[in-house]
């Protein structure tokens, strides 16, 4: 029963660990709104064209920003805001090109805009410094999907391309609400005493939601992992998520966990089986479809450089055997360079630092105590000792 | 009654206060006439590890606290242990002796056990970090009885080279 005890509460604060961890990472609630008034601003901008085909542009967010899974990318301070111009009804069948430059023509032509404005391939950043840069995609209503979806253009320019970033966005956030089914202790006893240990312990924290929360590990762990190899061969973004809001969805509704750690790794396990491999032609074909419009594989590229593929399988591998190694270490410090390694070091040491702080702060305030089994904790507990005022004595430089 | 005139518990007393207290209930010890050696294992987080203390006392002394397992020296990776009074096996540095934080009239399983305990805690995080983030000053020699300032001395020499 000890050792059930300790293993909930293992569990329990691993994961306010990694939420922290994710917290340091994503774009926060100030910089949100933040970008918010931003993109709203360009909507307004581009509303007072005199051009009809400009004045119907809706701006909305896509992609992780729309989602709640945004990573702070790795070595520069700007996050990216993804946003979509959409035409609500153009004219004719207007060209991607054509649309593109007509929307870089009036956001030119705003003294704001005009200095920090840079031409991508398929986009249009606006580049606040510091803060993050907004990446505004053209997009015409998709008259051949029953979904509601949009066309956006291709990589070349040259013509549209089926996308659905709303029903994206819909379909991930309905799968991030099913609440997955927990198993209650074997040993009920362990997990009422473990629970009234939860409660107390350093603010314990849950996840926000443990589908965005894999999606931002695992993104994060894949710009760690390929930091060091060929970035042009990680996985992206739309992959991950989508196989792991798949995975998600299975894991929730067909299995019982005895944590949100074991099911934050049983998601990132069964991540693969959400693809489909073709080898009927005599060489393996990937398929990770768009649930939300038709032809779109998110997997395309791997079918032209089979290397991806290997470099994501590998690449999992690694992910969750990092995973299931954390709840079995013992020591804050071997946490500490064990996530460090997987997730950087510098979101490593902050997500443990939250560990630390509240500790602290109950010994001020005379509200630590100590129990058997799991340590420090700032509540009274059944078995559990104050901790009195002390200082600690000696030199630390001696 | 007035905090001078607190009677000292004698070696027994605290003996079995080590013995029962759920801290330090798992542990084992030799109880000696006037003194005891208790040995624990005690944790600082779900999150850490489990380490083995040795708690020596004799009456009218000051309890002294070691970390039998695993070797903190070895933990350390060469550099210097904080807040310690011995490097090897590590004996604890828990409190002021020039102040009243411990005194004989106070249970040991009560003040010295967490408060090893909590020096474990910021141990390890001092190992990630190299910053010892639980507060303390620095000694003063006539802190030290004339006991400890001979062993300091020796260790220090001995930590030198």
């Amino acid at each position: 029963m000890y050792a059930d005890q300790r293993t909930i509460m293992r569990n329990a604060q691993l994961v306010g660990v990694l939420e922290r961890l994710c917290q340091g990472l994503e774009l926060n609630d100030s910089q949100f709104e933040l970008a918010k008034a931003r993109y709203d601003a360009v909507g307004r901008w581009l509303a007072g064209a005199e051009e009809k085909l400009i004045r119907t542009v809706l701006i909305y967010p896509q992609g992780s920003t729309a989602i709640g899974t945004t990573v702070k990318p790795i070595g520069r301070i700007e996050h990216d805001v993804d946003l979509v111009s959409h035409v609500v009804e153009p004219d004719q069948l207007i060209s991607p090109a054509a649309l593109k430059s007509a929307i870089g023509n009036r956001l030119r032509s705003n003294g704001q805009y005009a200095p920090i404005l840079e031409e991508m391939g398929r986009c249009w950043r606006i580049n606040y410094a510091g803060e993050f840069h907004l990446d505004i995609t053209p997009s015409i209503p998709n008259p051949g999907c029953p979904k509601g979806g949009v066309l956006v253009p291709d990589k070349t320019l040259k013509a549209w391309t089926p996308s659905n970033p709303k029903g994206y966005k819909t379909l991930f956030l309905e799968r991030a609400k099913i609440m997955p089914q927990m198993r209650l202790s074997k040993s009920m006893g362990a997990m009422d005493s473990a629970r009234s240990l939860v409660e107390p312990y350093p603010e314990q924290v849950g996840f926000k939601g443990i589908l965005p929360r894999t999606v931002q590990l695992s993104k994060r762990h894949r710009d760690i992992y390929f930091q060091e190899l060929d970035p042009s061969l990680a996985p992206i973004s739309i992959i991950i998520t989508t196989l792991a809001s798949r995975a998600y969805e299975f894991c929730a509704r067909n299995n019982v966990y005895d944590s949100e750690l074991d099911l934050l790794c049983d998601v990132v396990r069964y991540m693969p089986r959400f693809m489909e491999v073709d080898n009927s032609s005599g060489r393996y074909q990937w398929f990770i479809w768009n649930e939300t419009t038709e032809l779109e594989n998110f997997a395309e590229k791997w079918n032209a450089d089979p290397r991806r593929a290997n470099a994501f399988y590998v690449w999992h591998a690694k992910l969750l055997a990092d995973l299931e190694s954390l709840t079995h270490i013992e020591g804050l410090d071997l946490l500490t360079k064990r996530l460090g390694s997987a997730f950087g070091s510098a979101p490593a040491t902050r997500a443990l630092d939250s560990l630390v702080e509240p500790v602290s702060a109950a010994r001020r305030t005379g509200r630590l105590t100590a129990a058997p089994v799991v340590g420090l904790s700032t509540g009274a507990l059944a078995s559990s000792t104050a901790v009195r005022a002390n200082t600690f004595h000696g030199s630390d430089s001696s | 009654m007035r905090i001078g005139q607190r009677r000292a518990l004698t070696a027994s007393q605290q003996f079995i206060n080590l013995k029962a207290n759920a801290l330090t209930a798992g542990g084992n010890g030799e109880p000696r006439a006037g003194a005891f050696v208790w040995r624990f294992e005690a944790t600082p987080s779900p999150l850490s590890r489990v380490y083995v203390l040795r708690i020596e006392y004799r009456q009218g002394d000051t309890p002294d606290v070691y970390v039998e397992r695993p070797n903190l020296k070895l933990l350390a990776e060469g550099r210097r242990l904080p807040h310690v009074y011995q490097q090897d096996p590590a004996r604890l540095c828990l409190y002021l002796p020039r102040t009243y934080e411990w005194q004989p009239w106070m249970r040991i399983d009560n003040t010295i056990v967490p408060w090893a305990i909590l020096w474990l805690f910021y141990f390890e995080e001092w190992l990630s970090s190299d910053e010892w983030k639980g507060g303390g000053e620095h000694p003063l020699e006539s802190d030290l009885p004339g006991r400890r300032r001979k062993r300091m001395r020796f260790h220090d020499q001995a930590g030198a080279t």
